[in-house]
């Protein structure tokens, strides 16, 4: 009994102490001579992740003064965020637009104006709002990787069951609702069976819907606009969805609602009409639903408002280098060569999206599988396309404006008193932002 | 004449008694001072800060704390934690304890039953978000296709209605029983089977036994669940996040810690999120000590 | 006085069916929920059977009409393509490593110290114990960002020293919870081997930890299946895909917008827990089935 137990307890610490010896191993980098490897992180899987992928072995074997070492990891902001502060962040980070403000206001990244210079990388080469989304206070912090912009996506085989006809898509937000009205139709005991347009279908973009009104968010200053008079007539246009169509039936119906990556998402499978969806739509309709017969056409504007034409919410991945990064210079130029025409092009057709410069091949457009994609690259030149203010809080004011959005369509405030609350906390949130940047010395 | 001097002999001893309690508890004490002080004092700090983790924290005073008193969201996910806490600690106590009592019983097949039950906490997160849309989903849903089943007329829309969503949580918990269930059988392992035997031999039914002999027996392990249950609920965060991270509908399910979550990483504003897990840990820790004075009555430790 | 051998017979036949009834009873009860617990990995199992088209439908179809066994192949081979090698293995090793390394760290460290709560006197002991509980209720984001910073300073991150040194010092859960079991045990024995002149420590090498099998093995279990499953310290922690874990790897059958693809994520999802499944289900006995003290108990 003793023997057994010792060795049992010496086998034990054989383990452990071997377990700990080659785990050692496992992590202890071995540098290879010859290029500088940088770290890039992104945070892309699947057919996606493979586009990038062949843009970084192209880069990698047409040099070998650089390797780019890519890794794809989920929670990517977290993970640049906090390997930044600890002071190891990878030399190129791919972030989401949007947040630009944020990280530059926290100084995570690095500007990038002086290596734009040195090779040659200007705004005139972009399309004015993709370069927009990275340029903040005078510097270029960020470049596209794959944009993004949204059309009104409608399933012409439903219009020509209701009687209306699938080449003649509504223009107008009226129009659109009263499309809709004639396609939506309910069950004996007012379930609904099919509808014609759901705001909060997909819901993605919950908190643009003011600007489709003409309403902004922010005046570009210190004054917080979330109560704006376009804005509320906007959030009174979705709760008339409500009114219209009853809280409890449309929520049914929503929940009947398979998941959106799935042959039953609603589009897809025919439970609804008409939604404001993404250049990436056609990808899930070539999977799921093939035999789909659809159109994509600019949003709708308010009749009254021919002047908001063309509005499309746009959007775009980026590539920064985070502050602290120990090859700044041979990441740029890596960066340099996924924005040139050969790299981005590689890069948004293996995504299947249009790309952010104003060069664009014939190539690129003749064998792209996304038959709107022209559509979707002209939307990004409107002068209605819609980006989030470029303040610093807004992950936190957008949060705020769907937990409106919620509110109203459950009914359970009016749009205007949704808003103001809206307004009245974010104004606080901004002002405090503001006094606190002055706390550093970094006034506006 | 060298005089025999007791107290010397009595405090060597206590001395050597008091080194080789220390050294037995050295792990926790070195782990503590290296890995969990700077943790803690550093947060407290940065809770008088305003820091964006990325850059250096700047001393603000209580500034964060008025200004959570101010923040209609702090409160909205103190009340929304607070009741779904009120639900889910009695629901959980009485579903873990009664599983674990079933599963105790001499029943042929147990080890095939007590796996049965431990199965659901082993479910990674990523799985474990569709299931559960799949089981709560209002139209087609596994626990409404039961209920239709059983004549419950409109079950309700568990994951859209505001009102049902935390109710949905609560019962959602019942699958994470199995951590809790486990600890309670290996404690009812531990009761004396001397006892049992006496009280069959007075006569008392499987109800007497289990109210006279079972629950005191296991009271120290009935005390651990209910602490850890109080724990656990007032942070309640990979559940709900995992369902709608921002709490949808409404912020029905939005709950203190992902509120504090969200400011943390999300917001950039880890000075108000540090606040924030500070106000819990003396909310926590209040709850706690008047669980642990109101149980000193009733719980009996063996070994003592 | 004579006793009537049939009323006898009788009795014990009626304690028989009684004792049958009960029995049915049970497993009445014990299969109604069961089937409310089987529920989840039932449709886990089910989904990773079907193809893609099927796996979201309305109503939910339970048994697929062809059961598509290959996809645990093709999950198990997914990232061929993006990734070159199959990841599956490797962060099966890895996981699996950080298993061993903290389970039998926190086994090791959690004894010690819950005899030094449980068993010994010391002053400021109960006040180092509050402080174990009181670390528990700190919210963990809170403390993720300085912990962090120390793992960085310490030249840490990229390695899997954070995932595992800590266990082997010791964890509040785990402290309070053979805290209280050893509580449960009677002194008598350790007295009786105290007087025998036995030090603190064959004390507790040969009296207490034998008798505290079953909750030892509940902290191996659980220790195994939180490091199995964890995904939060890995993510922040480790740099290179070769040393990434199984639940990080999950991560890769998401796609933000090319569609995720369900029956693939199920099957590996399967996979994954498998090995969890299997280790409970044979070692259960060892913490359920515990080892009766035959000196004290019966």
């Amino acid at each position: 009994m003793r023997l057994r137990d010792l060795i049992f307890t010496w086998l034990l610490i054989l383990i452990v102490v071997g377990a700990i010896w080659y785990s050692e191993d496992i992590t202890t980098p071995h540098p290879e001579p010859g290029p500088v490897h940088i770290a890039y992180w992104e945070k892309w899987t699947g057919f996606e992740a493979d586009a990038m992928r062949d843009v970084v072995n192209y880069y990698n074997r047409s040099q070998n003064r650089i390797h780019v070492d890519l890794l794809m990891v989920s929670g990517i902001e977290n993970k640049t965020l906090m390997a930044t502060a600890g002071g190891n962040p990878p030399d190129v980070a791919g972030l989401y637009g949007p947040n630009v403000a944020q990280y530059a206001d926290d100084h995570a990244i690095q500007p990038l104006d002086a290596y734009c210079r040195q090779y040659g990388i200007s705004a005139d080469q972009y399309i004015p709002a993709y370069w927009n989304m990275g340029f903040y206070h005078g510097h270029v912090y960020a470049l596209p990787t794959t944009p993004a912009t949204t059309a009104l996506h409608y399933d012409k085989t439903m219009f020509q069951q209701a009687g209306l006809d699938p080449n003649n898509p509504p223009k107008t937000i009226e129009e659109m609702d009263s499309d809709a009205a004639r396609i939506t139709t309910t069950d004996a005991q007012g379930h609904i069976l099919k509808s014609g347009f759901m705001p909060s279908e997909p819901g993605w973009w919950n908190w643009a819907w003011g600007y489709f009104f003409g309403g902004k968010l922010w005046d570009g200053k210190d004054k917080i606009t979330a109560n704006d008079p376009n804005n509320v007539r906007a959030f009174s246009w979705v709760q008339s969805y409500a009114k219209k169509y009853g809280v409890t039936e449309l929520q049914t119906f929503h929940s009947g609602f398979g998941n959106f990556s799935s042959p039953q998402n609603a589009f897809l499978s025919g439970k609804v009409a008409m939604e404001l969806q993404g250049v990436w739509m056609s990808n899930f309709i070539n999977k799921f639903a093939p035999g789909l017969k659809w159109g994509a056409v600019p949003f709708p504007y308010p009749a009254d408002r021919p002047d908001l034409a063309d509005s499309s919410v746009l959007d775009e991945d980026i590539l920064v280098i985070p502050r602290g990064a120990k090859h700044p210079k041979e990441a740029f130029d890596f960066i340099a060569f996924v924005e040139s025409q050969k790299g981005m092009e590689m890069l948004c057709m293996g995504q299947r999206k249009h790309t952010p410069l104003r060069k664009v091949s014939a190539w690129f457009w003749a064998h792209h599988p996304n038959p709107y994609i022209k559509l979707f690259a002209d939307l990004a030149w409107s002068k209605n396309a819609i980006t989030p203010p470029k303040i610093g809080i807004w992950p936190e004011y957008g949060a705020e404006l769907s937990n409106a959005f919620d509110e109203i369509s459950l009914m359970q405030k009016t749009p205007r008193q949704a808003l103001d609350e809206v307004q009245a906390r974010m104004q606080g949130k901004w002002d405090e932002y503001l006094r606190h940047l002055r706390l550093r010395g970094e006034a506006r | 004449m060298i005089l025999y001097r007791p107290e010397k002999r009595r405090t060597n001893m206590r001395r050597r008694e008091i080194i080789t309690a220390l050294l037995f508890a050295s792990p926790w004490i070195i782990g503590f001072l290296v890995f969990m002080l700077y943790p803690l004092l550093a947060s407290v700090y940065y809770s008088f800060c305003d820091y964006s983790v990325l850059r250096a924290p700047a001393w603000i005073g209580l500034d964060n704390y008025t200004d959570l008193w101010h923040d209609e969201v702090f409160w909205t996910t103190l009340t929304n934690t607070f009741w779904y806490a009120l639900m889910a600690i009695p629901f959980g106590f009485l579903v873990t304890l009664s599983l674990a009592l079933l599963l105790n019983t001499k029943v042929r097949g147990m080890a095939l039953y007590r796996t049965i039950f431990f199965l659901p906490s082993l479910l990674p997160g990523v799985a474990l978000a569709v299931v559960w849309m799949w089981v709560f989903n209002g139209d087609h849903g596994v626990l409404n296709e039961v209920l239709r089943a059983l004549h419950v007329p409109n079950p309700p829309n568990w994951l859209g209605d505001p009102h049902y969503s935390k109710p949905m949580l609560a019962l959602l918990g019942i699958w994470s029983a199995g951590n809790a269930v486990v600890i309670y059988l290996a404690g009812l392992q531990d009761v004396p089977q001397p006892l049992y035997e006496a009280a069959d031999l007075d006569g008392a039914g499987w109800i007497a036994k289990t109210w006279h002999v079972t629950l005191p027996m296991l009271s120290p392990v009935i005390l651990f669940n209910l602490i850890m249950g109080i724990i656990g609920t007032l942070q309640v965060f990979t559940a709900p996040y995992v369902i709608s991270p921002s709490g949808s509908p409404a912020r029905s399910i939005y709950f203190y810690t992902m509120y504090l979550y969200d400011n943390a990483f999300i917001y950039h504003k880890m000075g108000y999120a540090c606040a924030m897990g500070w106000i819990l840990f003396v909310i926590i820790l209040i709850l706690t000590m008047a669980a642990l004075k109101i149980s000193e009555r009733h719980v009996y430790y063996g070994g003592s | 006085m004579a006793v009537d051998s049939a009323t006898v017979r009788e009795k014990h036949q009626r304690a028989w069916l009684a004792g049958q009834g009960r029995a049915f009873v049970l497993h009445l009860v014990l299969i109604a929920c069961s089937i409310v617990f089987l529920v989840p990995l039932l449709w886990m199992l089910s989904t990773s059977l079907k193809t893609l088209d099927l796996t979201m439908k309305q109503p939910p179809v339970w048994i697929p009409p062809h059961l598509e066994w290959h996809n645990y192949k093709d999950a198990f081979l997914y990232e061929s393509q993006s990734l070159g090698y199959i990841p599956f293995l490797i962060y099966g090793r890895n996981t699996l490593l950080l298993c061993i390394l903290t389970v039998s760290g926190t086994v090791v460290s959690n004894a010690l110290v819950a005899y030094a709560f449980a068993r010994l006197r010391w002053p400021g002991r109960d006040i180092a114990f509050a402080v174990v509980l009181a670390t528990m209720m700190v919210p963990f984001p809170v403390l993720m960002v300085p912990l962090y910073t120390l793992f960085r300073a310490f030249g840490w991150t990229g390695t899997f020293r954070p995932l595992w040194v800590p266990a082997w010092f010791g964890s509040a859960f785990f402290i309070f919870l053979l805290r209280q079991f050893f509580r449960t045990l009677p002194t008598e024995l350790s007295e009786a081997a105290r007087i025998d002149g036995c030090s603190e420590w064959g004390i507790f090498r040969q009296v207490v930890l034998p008798l505290a099998k079953p909750a030892l093995a509940v902290v191996a279990l659980f220790t195994f299946m939180g490091t199995w499953n964890d995904f939060l310290g890995p993510l922040i922690y480790l740099l290179n895909q070769d040393t990434f874990t199984l639940s990080l790897g999950l991560q890769f059958y998401q796609s933000q917008n090319g569609g995720t693809d369900w029956n693939l994520l199920m099957a590996a999802s399967t996979m994954v827990i498998a090995p969890m499944v299997i280790l409970f289900f044979f070692t259960q006995k060892q913490f359920i089935q515990g080892i009766a003290i035959t000196g004290l108990k019966g």
